[in-house]
């Protein structure tokens, strides 16, 4: 039912709700008014009846005292005579007998015990004929204490039951063309309310279909403004009623909102861009930038950091240094982020990140500055981190740079100094060896002496290389050629040792500017390092590859030993560091050979375990080492014309 | 604004209130009667009883009130039935009286003078209010009426009286008109009160609205209708000479038995006794005692005096 109702048209609910309630008040009227009117109608014909009775009985007094029946019959059929509605009168005396009375072909029976005065008033009952009802007042006349008889009568309700009926008709057909005009009223209102409230639904769909405002009419311009239009709306509103006004103020509204709208998306755009802009700066820096909340929890991180940390941006947001890292970090991390929403004071520190398995120790220039909120508090901490540990490592190369100079001035200086008694010590030795008997046994500590003593030379020698204080001579040489004389130098006393020697040299034939003595001194350092390095059997592959398109000549020395670990690769070539036990080597082997080839404007690099693609090329049983290779590049000579081709 | 919660409980008590408003009807009594079963209504006839019958000089309900409490008194100490008759007219009553219709009538002296002649006998008289056993007649006018201050004043002036046959209403007055040797004809007019019964009362009304100069009536009358108008307006201008009261006279061949009980019964009434005082007081009278025919020989005298012919029929009329 509330459903069906729901679903009426507003117009149609207008009128239904007119018509019920003019529908229901002339209802509760009509039934209160005939009510009142009946009631007043019978009460009248009551009191009339009464009157009549009291003045008959006052009349009759006089005649009954006589007994003068005719004037007692004459007054009761006059009174009948001269009233319509009167159906009988009657009077009875003390003994209630009939003395008078209106009826002509004998009296009803029953009709003298149907209605009893009491005391002196005059009693009424509704006497019911079967036919009709009929009013019966009974008047009794007192003289004195004594009762003379009684006056009865009989009132017609018909004819208050025909006026009654004819109230009722007048009321209902005035209810009725009462109802009629409510509702052709409330019809020409509801086609007023409902279209005003139809244009409001337009507005309301307008809005809907994002047209907000009035829509336009053709003549006026599509393309006007929304702030003219709402101008121009608020200084020219329509009148109206409220509907009307809450029509305008509908309008006023939808182009107050459009005019928002228009500045929100402008403002949009213009946000949209500079995110992105932003979101470009931040994401194209290479340091790992971050924002923490006041919860310590990850607000926002560029993608750098995103990619350090192994996730993407929308994992990490909302997590804590606890969920990203090893709770010894996150708990150092999180603490001076604490410090920096408490204090507000900037961190800027460097921090070494501990090696992993996969990479090894990595250095951190780290700052962390406070956010501002609004009031001035701190909403957050900004943190930026920059891997410095390139820059540490050429630190640390200044640092060992200027050290080994300052180490081949002094070892220099001292092996200048040393030279010269060395060779003096060595000069009288073989003096006083000449003189002696070599069966002698002084001639034999004599010889060891000697011996000692041009290690010691060989050894002052290498210091005075080291410091290249002995100026190399550069001439135009074959660099392959130089690889061949020393492997063909130490390939017998390597098969010894069990180690093969395989070569693949570049059959072109690179010409170097080099010193070749200097550079066997390095091929020969390298393949005595790698020898060191293994242990039992092994295999040394030595590769020479041409680029001239980098004009370079690049020598690859891969060994099957036990390798270098990765945390010390670049500490190989200092000076003096040895992995080799005390009195097997001194450590400058490898420096020597750093220093040799730089003079040389080349580079030398080393890398450990060797890299896959070369042991399936050298096909390596799988029990071998992890294997070194070294790697040395040297720029190529001026090639002539023919090598070129 | 309107919640159907609330608008409609309002409605429904509204409806049901208009309901039970069409529906209480006053408490009607409704009796069946079935009117076709009929029946010939017959005149009652009276039960034999001794009537009595006060001389209509006022409305038969004065008379009835004035005289119901005297009969039932002298029915329960007699053990006769008495019954109250009320002839419409002086004539009536006196036609009654010869008819033997009326046993005990109670007239004024000048009917039972007329009675007397057909054998009626008085055997009671009553004592006037006044306390006397006379009474008088009295020429009143309106105390604003200058033009009637003395009795010949009344001369040309019109009259109204309460009956021919009254005593005190007319006939004593017009007797000390003719002593004062005014005829009938010298007044404009004379009239009599119409109708039956109340016609004394009737007389003074006239007067009292000016429709008559002036009227007769017997003593004691303004006090009847003190409640009725302001006697204070009213101005006694003569009265006559008192004759003996009204009469109770028993008709002719009425048993002797009869009228002694009776007498003995209003002889014994006594205003010391306050029941009695009472019915007498109601009655219009302050006792009653013995009388006899010659007690009204003043009154025959009067009527022979000035020839007054008191039979029905030539009322008023001189001889």
């Amino acid at each position: 039912m509330i459903e069906i109702f729901s679903r009426l048209r507003f117009r149609t609910k207008i009128n239904l709700g007119l018509t019920l309630i003019v529908a229901f008040t002339s209802l509760i009227i009509a039934i209160f008014v005939i009510r009142m009117s009946s009631d007043a109608l019978i009460e009248q014909s009551r009191k009339r009846g009464e009157v009549l009775a009291g003045n008959l009985a006052l009349r009759a007094e006089n005649p009954l005292l006589s007994v003068d029946l005719l004037n007692l019959g004459s007054m009761v059929n006059e009174l009948k005579k001269a009233d319509d509605e009167i159906v009988y009168a009657f009077i009875m005396d003390d003994q209630n007998r009939v003395l008078a009375n209106t009826f002509s072909d004998g009296f009803p029976v029953q009709l003298k015990e149907a209605n009893q005065s009491e005391n002196n008033k005059i009693n009424i009952v509704t006497i019911d004929t079967g036919k009709k009802r009929i009013f019966d007042f009974a008047a009794p006349i007192f003289l004195s204490d004594k009762k003379l008889g009684t006056v009865r009568i009989g009132l017609s309700r018909a004819g208050i039951q025909s006026v009654v009926q004819n109230l009722i008709f007048a009321i209902f057909a005035l209810t009725g063309a009462v109802l009629l005009l409510a509702v052709l009223l409330s019809t020409q209102f509801a086609r007023h309310l409902t279209f005003r409230l139809g244009s409001l639904q337009k507005h309301a769909e307008d809005i809907v279909a994002t047209h907000l405002g009035p829509s336009l009419r053709k003549e006026e311009a599509k393309d006007e403004k929304f702030t003219d239009r709402f101008k121009r709306a608020i200084t020219h509103p329509p009148k109206g009623d409220e509907i009307q006004e809450l029509n305008n103020t509908f309008d006023a509204m939808g182009m107050s909102l459009a005019c928002h709208i228009e500045d929100l998306q402008i403002t949009e755009a213009d946000l949209t861009r500079q995110k992105e802009l932003l979101k470009t700066i931040i994401n194209v820096s290479p340091d790992f930038v971050s924002l923490l909340g006041p919860q310590l929890t990850y607000l926002a991180v560029n993608k750098s950091y995103a990619e350090h940390l192994g996730r993407t941006e929308e994992e990490i947001i909302g997590l804590t240094d606890e969920e990203l890292y090893p709770s010894e970090t996150a708990a150092a991390r999180m603490e001076e982020a604490r410090m920096v929403l408490k204090s507000g004071r900037t961190v800027n520190k460097e921090t070494r990140e501990p090696e992993t398995d996969e990479f090894s120790a990595r250095w951190f220039h780290t700052i962390r500055v406070p956010v501002h909120g609004q009031n001035n508090n701190i909403i957050g901490v900004l943190s930026t981190s920059r891997e410095i540990t390139e820059l540490k490592g050429y630190q640390a190369q200044l640092i060992q740079s200027q050290k080994m100079e300052s180490i081949g001035k002094l070892a220099g200086g001292v092996a200048h100094e040393i030279n010269t008694p060395l060779g003096i010590i060595l000069g009288y030795a073989q003096l006083l060896q000449e003189d002696l008997n070599p069966d002698e046994q002084i001639s034999k500590d004599i010889e060891i002496i000697e011996k000692q003593a041009r290690v010691c030379r060989k050894i002052v020698a290498d210091l005075l290389g080291f410091s290249r204080q002995n100026e190399s001579e550069k001439i135009t040489m074959c660099f392959n050629n130089s690889i061949l004389e020393v492997v063909q130098l130490v390939s017998h006393t390597f098969k010894l040792e069990q180690v093969e020697i395989s070569t693949e040299l570049d059959d072109r034939f690179p010409i170097i500017h080099g010193d070749p003595e200097k550079l066997k001194q390095v091929w020969l350092n390298l393949l005595s390092n790698a020898l060191e390095a293994i242990d039992e059997k092994g295999r040394i592959h030595i590769s020479t590859q041409l680029d001239t398109n980098s004009m370079t000549i690049t020598a690859i020395f891969a060994d099957t030993g036990h390798g270098v670990e990765a945390k010390n690769i670049n500490a190989i070539f200092d000076p003096f560091y040895s992995t080799k036990p005390v009195g097997k080597g001194t450590g400058l082997g490898l420096s020597v050979s750093f220093g040799i080839i730089k003079d040389h404007g080349g580079t030398i690099k080393a890398a450990s375990p060797l890299p896959r693609p070369l042991r399936r090329t050298l096909n390596l049983p799988e029990n071998a080492g992890p294997g070194t290779l070294f790697e040395v590049t040297l720029p190529l000579d001026d090639l002539s014309e023919e090598e070129q081709a | 604004m309107f919640k159907l919660r609330y608008t409609l409980p309002a409605i429904l008590l509204l409806a049901g209130a208009a309901i039970y408003f069409f529906g209480s009807q006053p408490a009607e009594k409704i009796v069946r009667v079935d009117m076709s079963l009929r029946e010939e209504v017959r005149v009652p006839e009276p039960r034999p009883a001794i009537t009595y019958a006060y001389l209509p000089q006022y409305s038969h309900r004065v008379s009835y009130l004035r005289h119901s409490k005297l009969i039932d008194y002298l029915s329960r100490e007699s053990g006769f039935t008495i019954r109250q008759v009320f002839p419409d007219t002086f004539e009536e009553h006196r036609r009654m009286v010869e008819d033997g219709e009326i046993d005990i009538s109670f007239s004024n002296p000048m009917t039972y003078v007329s009675i007397a002649k057909s054998g009626a006998r008085a055997f009671a008289r009553i004592i006037e209010p006044s306390g006397s056993p006379t009474f008088r007649g009295q020429i009143i006018t309106r105390k604003d009426n200058r033009a009637i201050t003395r009795l010949k004043d009344c001369i040309g002036k019109t009259w109204i009286a309460v009956d021919p046959l009254s005593a005190g209403g007319y006939l004593f007055p017009l007797g000390l008109f003719l002593k004062n040797g005014i005829k009938e004809s010298d007044f404009k007019e004379i009239s009599f009160a119409p109708g039956p019964g109340g016609k004394q009362e009737k007389a003074v009304l006239a007067v009292y609205a000016g429709k008559y100069d002036f009227a007769s009536i017997r003593e004691g009358t303004l006090n009847v209708v003190r409640d009725k108008i302001n006697i204070d307006k009213i101005r006694i201008v003569a009265e006559t000479e008192p004759f003996p009261g009204w009469v109770y006279a028993a008709r002719k061949g009425l048993s002797d038995n009869v009228v002694n009980k009776i007498k003995y019964c209003m002889f014994r009434m006594s205003m010391g006794d306050p029941k009695q005082a009472a019915i007498l007081y109601q009655a219009g009278m302050r006792g009653i005692i013995p009388a006899e025919d010659s007690d009204y020989d003043p009154v025959r005298r009067l009527t022979e005096e000035l020839g007054l012919n008191i039979d029905y029929g030539q009322q008023g009329g001189l001889k």
